[in-house]
């Protein structure tokens, strides 16, 4: 039956058919370049055909055309494309011009189908391989970095960790926001969230799988950022599309093979800001004053997190780890500080990435394939990272109408160990940075306990010595260099993808293609943590292995023409998607009893009692239908017509089926008026699109979960999310419109998009009050928009034979704004931290900051209206510093996401010199740095320090005037930022304090007012805190707002140099065989400047933690939390033979 | 022509099928493989996780939560605020609770489905616990409107509050009719496992007694705000033991024991899980229960705690201010004048406190005073090394028991054979017939928790002791119950609140300058259903310690205080 059908259709197609018969001719010629050298690899097609040749490796050419008439087009990377009619002539000779911003480009767009920049009524941004590759990037998103408008890509951590690309903003409020990559027409499984927790605190984020792409078989990246580019990709589009074509054998002459080898060396040079001044301690207690243990000496308490214990350097003796001499005794030793520790602890990282690939084409075959591999040794002890990839991308053209391409790539990426990111748990830098730099951090570099090797890590320990002269060790604290070593995360990723293609040319005006894309990955993950770790002491092993595959299944009938002015292309195609993926999991359970026999990471070396275990698995299919229309007249409007229907299994059956169009219009004004000859293009654009979208699987109804045994006994558990069986499909509208100018042939170009989207009948996780039984519900409504402006300018200032500078800046901005919810639910929750968060308001734009708010008086009649008010112990009336955050009323106290960012690219070439930098500034935004806040609440840095007010030589009522006569500054500071006057010490501003029986001067107050409201509301002043008498003192160390995220919340402002570099196109060595050759040195993501001035990269304010919007890890935006690693300066070479 | 119109309709009735084929297939791709359906599950699956999820939460809070400390049972050396200081300033989440009651009502609704009596029973017990805790801790609170937001409409997604006493009220009726479905012999049900009752092993006959000794409980709760409500159903069921069984011994007890295999299913704190042992080593003995055990001779006090590790004697032996001789600290006198320490004294402590003076501690089992210092109390009682969370060699740590992951003394109690004779000695105190006199239930309540302890065997002379034989009043009871109640401060403080027993000092440094009373309404719930908190808030009066809080403080009252 089905062969009938298909006999039947093709031959319909057939009869379709009209042969004609010209006579041949042959023409024949050169091609060069605008700088006079003879190009190979120059495509010539004879217009309206499919007829092709290639020039040669010394630019000749030779083809048959149909007619005298016929004209020839040629195109060749970097060249403006030619059409020369051959007039009868039988030698063309032609020299290509460069371009530099090319008004005739051809970009790929939705579906794979190439189009002229110009006739696009949308915006999309290109890049080409060679500037991925300049520099090289373990993954190949932060190549795009500040290149593209409207892009913004950050990355979650150190090397190696997941990299996020946001396109104008984010519009989901509970998906990852990540754009849809298709590489070669193989959609490709990326997600943001890869972080798995095995052993307890040992989150390991283990990058995402888009890295698996090498840069070095990058052709181009078009990345289509609204809906209306991406509208027929349709419901995984709504976050935009990258569609990234790999290189292919299609414009070699003959055999070519190419070799590069990039070796990078990173070196750290910036490191957060701690002080070194105090050792661990609650209070800065002398030889005199001091805890009285009746041993002469005071003992170090290494495992107390505070660090405002004695001054170091100043001759001060004390018992610190490790406590004894050789001999075994307990001696006291002098307390002096190590300011380099974070130096010390850091490697030199290395990056090698060495390749090459092999091309070849004939008339009938090309053919490309490469190898790569990257190994990269990380700037935390024992950490690494490596890939290798075999891609071959061949096309075969069985009979001159019928052409099969296959494209099959082969990725094997893995690491011994991936360093967790996580908090107070396996993190070595967060150990690092909480170890006091009294101890010499060399002196933890032998990890293990001398003959307690592979059982017990040698961390500082607090000695609890007793006056008697006995002792225990007690708070031991994790070794740094253990946690690098002995806790190993690793992984491995197998993946294949590719497809498969058949293209038959039916006619040249119509054209049939039908394709199958398989993409396919395993990944193991394997955690070995040895004993003694402190939060699962027992040891750890476990297994995590995943399997995701995609297979798609698509044709295409397209149809091109041109009727006189008219030129018409009509595609209409179907797709059948199918995902499936599995996990299963063995582990050791959390804070349990380990492993048997401590070091053998097996299985079977846990006892039954122990095991942690669990699989699951998910499908899913859409079957789409899709149609476009593109008519063009006179080379001057453009009209694109798109339509497409999906039918999504992840959506009950009478939802299922979902129809969403887009419409886009392009006027080359400079094609319908003669604007002359300066300007090369002016265009005006503008699209309308909707695209819908479906859910993750199994959002209609909840399954019980098992959760852990008691004992033998299963506990089976409801969820707590209500879902909602009649889900309705997302709909998302969107229009935009732009402008783009070149000027003075193509040496001046500047283009502009404005455009607004609303996101409808999201799908997204609502909070429930607890009583309702349920904490949250799946609901389908709402209302989200954005809006932005997006901006390029760029140019050639000067070009000319042997010199050119190219300059371009790209400029985007988007706001996006909850406009609705649902009935009775006015705020949604992207996740909570101290007493603040990420709360919006409906009205508000997505990315608030909200935090605690001071208690203050609130009585305008009072003279100490707006003052802190203050308890008889000199707490802040809510104490803990905390008056409730209520999510409802939230203190807006910053957003997220940035004003605006500016990326700035520029070239200069010098014959055969080139010099390439690209910069990326980000103006506004906050971010939360739980680093900081953790750190400064134990009083670890300077920062602290020198917050808190010194005010010196005034006596009690003369300081109370001096604060009363300044109260803008001290009693009514803007914000909630509090005010603590005194110090650690007298010389840091510091009052005589007692405590425990010692006398300090480590006395601090907060200036407010004790009192209470009487019953007419009016404020009553009990007594003023100002440092007079009767002011009630506290410690330092207790005076740290812990519960105010504000305290910890920085400006996101930073000027990064993403990357430099230096070329030289070495002199020709054609006599042993090398085509060219070129060698470069460059640098990459230099932190310039940043507006916190902390040393963190705000662009790494991720921490992954279960957050409010869906069950398990992710990442929670615009926080961080000891995701913090060095600066660096990294240096590479790179370099390029072509033979 | 012809061809043309066959294979239109060819391509259509294909069309047709291949759509409907497609359309079927995409439903089936979407059937949940990994879990099981909620509408079909065992009942006997959903059992142990209502029973530990209760326990656990219970224990948890009543061993090593804020209200340990109000209660003076123990005190933090850091991370401790909340227990050392009541500074209860904010909110607490019920969400754990209505979780569990989610799974409570899902259960009974299968088993009633299932005609699945015993588990009916079961679930209806730990459904009346959780909301009395929920009554007991916050006061008015969602109890019929709760738990339907599956059914949609905005009353059930913003349930309205019930007050307080409709909640006891109707727990007391839940309990009833736990009673007469649990009252049948064990094999009159269907589909008892045995093994997924954590507690009772399947025993409906225990299950019916713990019915009945909650209702006692929670009448006796109301005992001054409806006393007689309260006696008529006191009466009720101690004058029909066959209608009303309750516990009769220490083997009828709503205990578990934990498993012990990883930290989830282990005893709270303890080190066998926790390397740096510093969840354990922070928790230290209060000086307030160490008092009363000392004057008791309490045989429980060495069960529970550990004596110093090294004493501190005032001595004028040694020449030297400050020095330890075969593991004792001598401080000579005039050293503690000239640096302002004196010795601690259970009635002048605070004044001495205020007075900017610091205590020292010479007893052999010494616990810090409740909020009585502005640190975090490491540095109490002259600590030599003091670390935020550390152990003191001068003050009180556990018992090394509570080290470990289990064992059998660590068991979350729900309610005791010895509460039963305390609150009966309680009703009978009160004049009410309890099936015994007050003297007889206190002393059978005594003995049931030294036996309880493994110390049974000291009664007799514990007994005889002038402060510990019973003298007719309340507050005798209430403090041996208080004693009892060890790893039940949960209930120890709802006694406080009913009867102001034990007496409890006010430290000096604490939040306010009294103990809180309840929990203030969770942020979320303040949030998420505004409207109904905003109105339930109306019913709380506030008290002098409320102070700027506002009515929804701990410190407010709610109906069964006022």
């Amino acid at each position: 039956m089905k062969k009938r059908i298909l006999k039947t259709l093709f031959f319909g197609l057939f009869s379709l058919l009209t042969v004609t018969l010209y006579a041949q001719i042959n023409v024949s010629g050169t091609v060069k370049s605008d700088a006079g050298e003879l190009l190979p690899g120059v495509s010539i097609v004879v217009k309206g055909t499919s007829t092709g040749v290639i020039t040669d490796i010394d630019g000749n050419f030779s083809i048959s055309v149909p007619s005298a008439q016929s004209v020839l087009v040629f195109s060749f990377v970097g060249m403006q494309p030619q059409e020369i009619s051959v007039n009868g002539r039988s030698t063309v000779n032609v020299t290509m011009v460069t371009s530099t911003f090319g008004v005739d480009e051809v970009v790929v767009t939705a579906l794979g189908i190439s189009r002229e920049k110009k006739s696009l009524g949308y915006s999309v941004g290109e890049v080409e391989g060679e500037e991925l590759t300049r520099v090289a990037q373990e993954n190949v998103l932060n190549s795009l970095a500040g290149k593209v408008s409207g892009v913004q890509i950050s990355s979650t951590g150190t090397a190696g960790s997941s990299v996020s690309m946001v396109i104008r903003g984010a519009s989901s409020l509970t998906s990852d926001n990540q754009p849809l990559f298709v590489v070669d027409g193989i959609p490709m499984n990326n997600t943001l969230n890869n972080v798995t927790e095995i052993g307890r605190d040992n989150k390991a984020d283990y990058g995402n799988a888009i890295s698996d792409i090498s840069p070095e078989n990058i052709e181009s990246v078009s990345i289509l950022k609204g809906p209306s580019a991406a509208a027929l990709y349709g419901s995984r589009a709504g976050n935009g599309v990258v569609l990234i074509t790999t290189k292919s054998g299609k414009k070699s002459q003959g055999l070519g093979v190419s070799i590069t080898s990039n070796t990078v060396v990173e070196s750290p040079y910036k490191y957060i800001k701690k002080h070194t001044r105090f050792a661990n301690g609650q209070r800065p207690f002398t030889q005199e004053n001091r805890p009285n243990n009746g041993l002469g000496y005071y003992v170090v308490p290494v495992g107390d997190s505070y660090w405002v214990g004695p001054e170091m350097d100043k001759g001060m003796m004390v018992y610190q780890w490790p406590y004894f001499n050789a001999n075994g005794e307990v001696e006291a030793t002098p307390l002096v500080s190590h300011p380099d520790n974070f130096k010390d602890f850091f490697e030199t990282g290395v990056t090698s990435t060495n390749g090459f690939s092999l091309t070849n084409a004939s008339e009938k075959v090309n053919y490309r394939l490469s190898y790569d591999n990257m190994v990269n040794k990380g700037i935390i002890p024992n950490s690494d990272l490596n890939k290798n990839s075999i891609s071959l991308n061949s096309s075969f053209k069985i009979v001159d109408d019928l052409t099969f391409t296959s494209s099959f790539n082969y990725t094997s990426s893995g690491a011994d160990n991936r360093p967790s990111t996580g908090n107070r748990g396996t993190n070595p830098l967060q150990a690092l940075y909480d170890i006091n730099p009294h101890i010499d951090i060399n002196d933890l570099k032998d990890y293990w306990e001398p003959g307690q090797e592979g059982l017990q890590q040698r961390g500082p320990y607090t000695l609890d010595l007793q006056p008697d002269g006995s002792y225990e060790k007690v708070d031991m604290i994790n070794n740094p260099y253990f946690l690098a070593n002995e806790v190993n995360n690793s992984f491995k990723r197998d993946r294949v993808y590719g497809n498969a293609k058949l293209n038959w040319q039916i006619t040249p005006e119509l054209s049939l293609m039908a394709r199958y894309n398989h993409d396919q990955f395993h990944e193991k993950r394997e955690t070995k943590i040895a004993p003694s770790y402190t939060g699962d002491a027992n040891g750890v092993y476990g297994l995590v292995n995943m399997y995701r595959r995609e297979q798609n299944t698509d044709f295409l009938l397209a149809y091109n023409k041109t009727f006189n002015d008219l030129s018409v292309n009509a595609s209409a195609g179907g797709n059948y998607m199918y995902q499936y993926g599995d996990n299963n999991s063995v582990q050791t359970k959390n804070r349990g009893s380990g492993l048997i026999v401590p070091g053998i990471y097996t299985l079977s070396n846990i006892a039954p009692d122990n095991l942690q275990y669990g699989s699951g698995s998910y499908q899913k299919g859409i079957y789409s239908a899709y149609g476009l229309v593109s008519l063009g007249y006179r080379d001057a409007v453009y009209l694109d017509i798109t339509a497409r229907n999906d039918w999504s299994s992840t959506l009950p059956a009478e939802n299922r089926s979902y129809f969403y169009p887009s419409a886009s219009l392009s006027m080359l004004l400079n094609n319908m008026i003669d604007m002359g000859d300066k300007v090369s293009l002016a265009k005006i654009r503008g699209g309308w699109a909707m695209v819908g979208n479906d859910t993750d699987p199994y959002k209609l109804m909840s399954v019980m979960q098992k959760q852990e045994s008691w004992g033998n006994e299963t506990q089976m558990s409801t969820s707590g999310t209500l879902l909602l069986p009649d889900l309705k499909p997302e709909i998302q509208t969107s229009w935009e419109i732009g402008a783009d100018l070149e000027l003075f042939n193509g040496r001046l170009h500047l283009d502009g998009t404005y455009y607004q989207a609303e996101n409808e009948n999201q799908i997204l996780s609502i909070g429930l009050p607890p009583s309702s039984g349920y904490t949250g519900k799946q609901i389908n409504a709402g209302l989200i928009s954005s809006k932005g402006t997006e901006f390029s300018i760029g140019g050639s200032p000067i070009k000319n034979k042997d010199l050119e500078w190219n300059v371009n800046f790209v400029y985007s901005k988007n706001r996006t704004r909850i406009e609705e919810l649902s009935e009775g639910f006015d705020y949604i929750v992207l996740w909570t931290d101290a007493k603040g968060g990420a709360v919006t308001r409906v009205g508000d734009e997505i990315g608030q900051i909200v935090d605690a708010k001071m208690v203050r008086v609130n009585d305008p009649g009072s003279p100490y209206n707006g003052w802190p008010i203050i308890d008889d112990e000199g707490w802040d009336d809510a104490d803990g510093w905390q008056t409730v955050i209520n999510e409802g009323e939230p203190n807006v106290i910053g957003n997220f996401n940035p004003d605006f960012m500016l990326g700035m690219q520029t070239g200069l070439s010098y014959k055969k010199w080139n010099f390439n930098a690209s910069f990326d500034w980000r103006v506004g935004g906050q971010f939360v740095s739980q680093t900081f806040r953790y750190g400064e609440s134990d009083l670890h840095t300077q920062r602290w320090i020198d917050r808190t007010v010194k005010i010196n030589n005034l006596s009690g009522s003369e300081m109370a005037q001096y604060l009363k006569d300044n109260a803008d500054k001290y009693l009514l500071p803007d914000g909630d930022f509090y005010v603590v006057v005194g110090g650690p010490t007298s010389d840091a501003g510091g009052f005589q304090h007692t405590e425990d029986g010692i006398t300090l001067n480590d006395g601090v107050f907060m200036p407010g007012v004790e009192g209470y409201y009487d019953d007419n509301g009016k404020f009553v002043m009990e007594a003023e805190h100002l440092g007079d008498t009767g002011t009630p003192l506290i410690r330092y160390q207790d005076f740290y707002g812990w519960s105010y995220t504000e305290t910890a919340t920085f400006d996101a402002d930073y000027i990064k140099l993403r990357e430099i570099s230096v070329s030289y196109q070495l002199p020709s060595m054609k006599s042993i065989g090398i085509q060219n050759a070129s060698v470069s040195l460059y640098s990459r993501n230099i932190i310039l400047w940043t507006k916190a001035g902390i040393g963190i990269d705000p662009e790494t304010a991720f921490q992954s933690e279960s957050g409010a919007q869906g069950s398990g890890i992710q990442f929670k935006q615009g926080i961080e939390r000891y995701n913090v690693s060095p600066w660096t300066i990294p240096v590479g070479v790179k370099l390029n033979i072509n033979f | 022509m012809k061809l043309m119109k066959a294979l239109f309709k060819i391509f259509v009735v294909l069309s047709v099928v291949i759509f409907t084929s497609c359309n079927e297939q995409l439903t089936e791709l979407n059937v949940n493989p990994n879990g099981v359906d909620p509408a079909i599950v065992n009942p006997n699956l959903m059992v142990p996780t209502i029973i530990t999820s209760t326990m656990k939460s219970y224990v948890d809070f009543s061993y090593q939560g804020d209200v340990a400390g109000v209660m003076n049972y123990v005190q933090k050396s850091g991370w401790g605020s909340g227990l050392n200081k009541y500074d209860w300033n904010s909110e607490r989440d019920w969400s754990g609770n209505y979780g569990i009651l989610r799974n409570a009502k899902h259960l009974y609704e299968r088993a009633d489905e299932e005609g699945m009596e015993f588990q009916k029973g079961l679930a209806t017990v730990i459904r009346a616990f959780n909301f009395a805790y929920i009554a007991d801790s916050w006061g008015d609170a969602p109890y019929t409107a709760a738990l339907n937001a599956p059914n949609g409409e905005q009353e059930d997604l913003f349930p309205k509050f019930d007050t307080q006493e409709a909640i006891y009220k109707g727990i007391i009726e839940e309990l009833k009719e736990a009673n007469t479905i649990l009252s049948k012999p064990f094999g009159a049900y269907t589909g008892i496992n045995q093994g997924a009752d954590i507690l009772y092993n399947g025993s409906p006959e225990k299950w019916r007694k713990l019915a009945n000794t909650l209702m006692l409980r929670y009448y006796l709760r109301l005992s001054v705000k409806l006393p007689a409500y309260a006696k008529a159903g006191i009466e009720e069921i101690m004058s029909n033991a066959n209608q009303f069984p309750i516990f009769t011994s220490n083997a009828d007890d709503a205990t578990m024991d934990f498993i012990g295999s990883s930290d989830s299913d282990a005893w709270p704190a303890n080190t066998t899980f926790d390397a740096s042992q510093s969840n354990f080593t922070r928790l230290q003995l209060c000086a307030g229960f160490r008092d009363v055990l000392v004057d008791y001779k309490d045989p429980r006090l060495d069960v529970w705690f550990n004596p110093v590790k090294t004493q501190i004697q005032v001595s004028t032996d040694y020449p030297e201010d400050d020095i330890v001789v075969d593991g004792v600290r001598y401080l000579r006198p005039e050293y503690m004048e000239a640096n302002n320490m004196v010795l601690y004294n259970r009635n002048t402590w605070v004044d001495d406190v205020n007075a900017g003076k610091t205590l020292v501690d010479t007893a052999v089992f010494v616990g810090l005073p409740i909020a009585s210092t502005t640190g975090d109390g490491s540095g109490w009682n002259l600590n030599p090394n003091p670390i935020q969370g550390g152990p003191n060699p001068h003050n009180s740590a556990l018992d090394d028991i509570y080290k470990n992951a289990k064992g059998p003394l660590l068991k979350a109690r729900l309610i005791s054979y010895a509460e039963t004779c305390f609150i009966l000695a309680e009703a009978a105190q009160r004049g009410w017939a309890a099936g015994g006199s007050q003297k007889d239930w206190y002393e059978k309540a005594i003995k049931a928790s030294l036996d309880n302890w493994g110390v049974g065997s000291s009664y007799s002379s514990y007994i005889t002791q002038q402060v510990v034989s019973y003298d007719g009043t309340l507050q005798q009871i209430i403090v041996q119950k208080w004693i009892a109640n060890w790893t039940v401060a949960h209930e120890s403080w709802c006694d406080w609140r009913r009867t102001g027993f034990p007496t409890l000092t006010v430290g000096p440094k604490g939040l306010r300058e009294a103990m809180p009373l309840r929990f203030e309404y969770g942020g979320t719930e303040k949030a998420r259903n505004n409207d109904n908190y905003l109105s339930a808030i109306r019913s709380l009066v506030e008290t002098p310690a409320t102070a700027t809080d506002g009515k929804d403080s701990s410190w407010s009252k709610f109906w069964l205080l006022q």
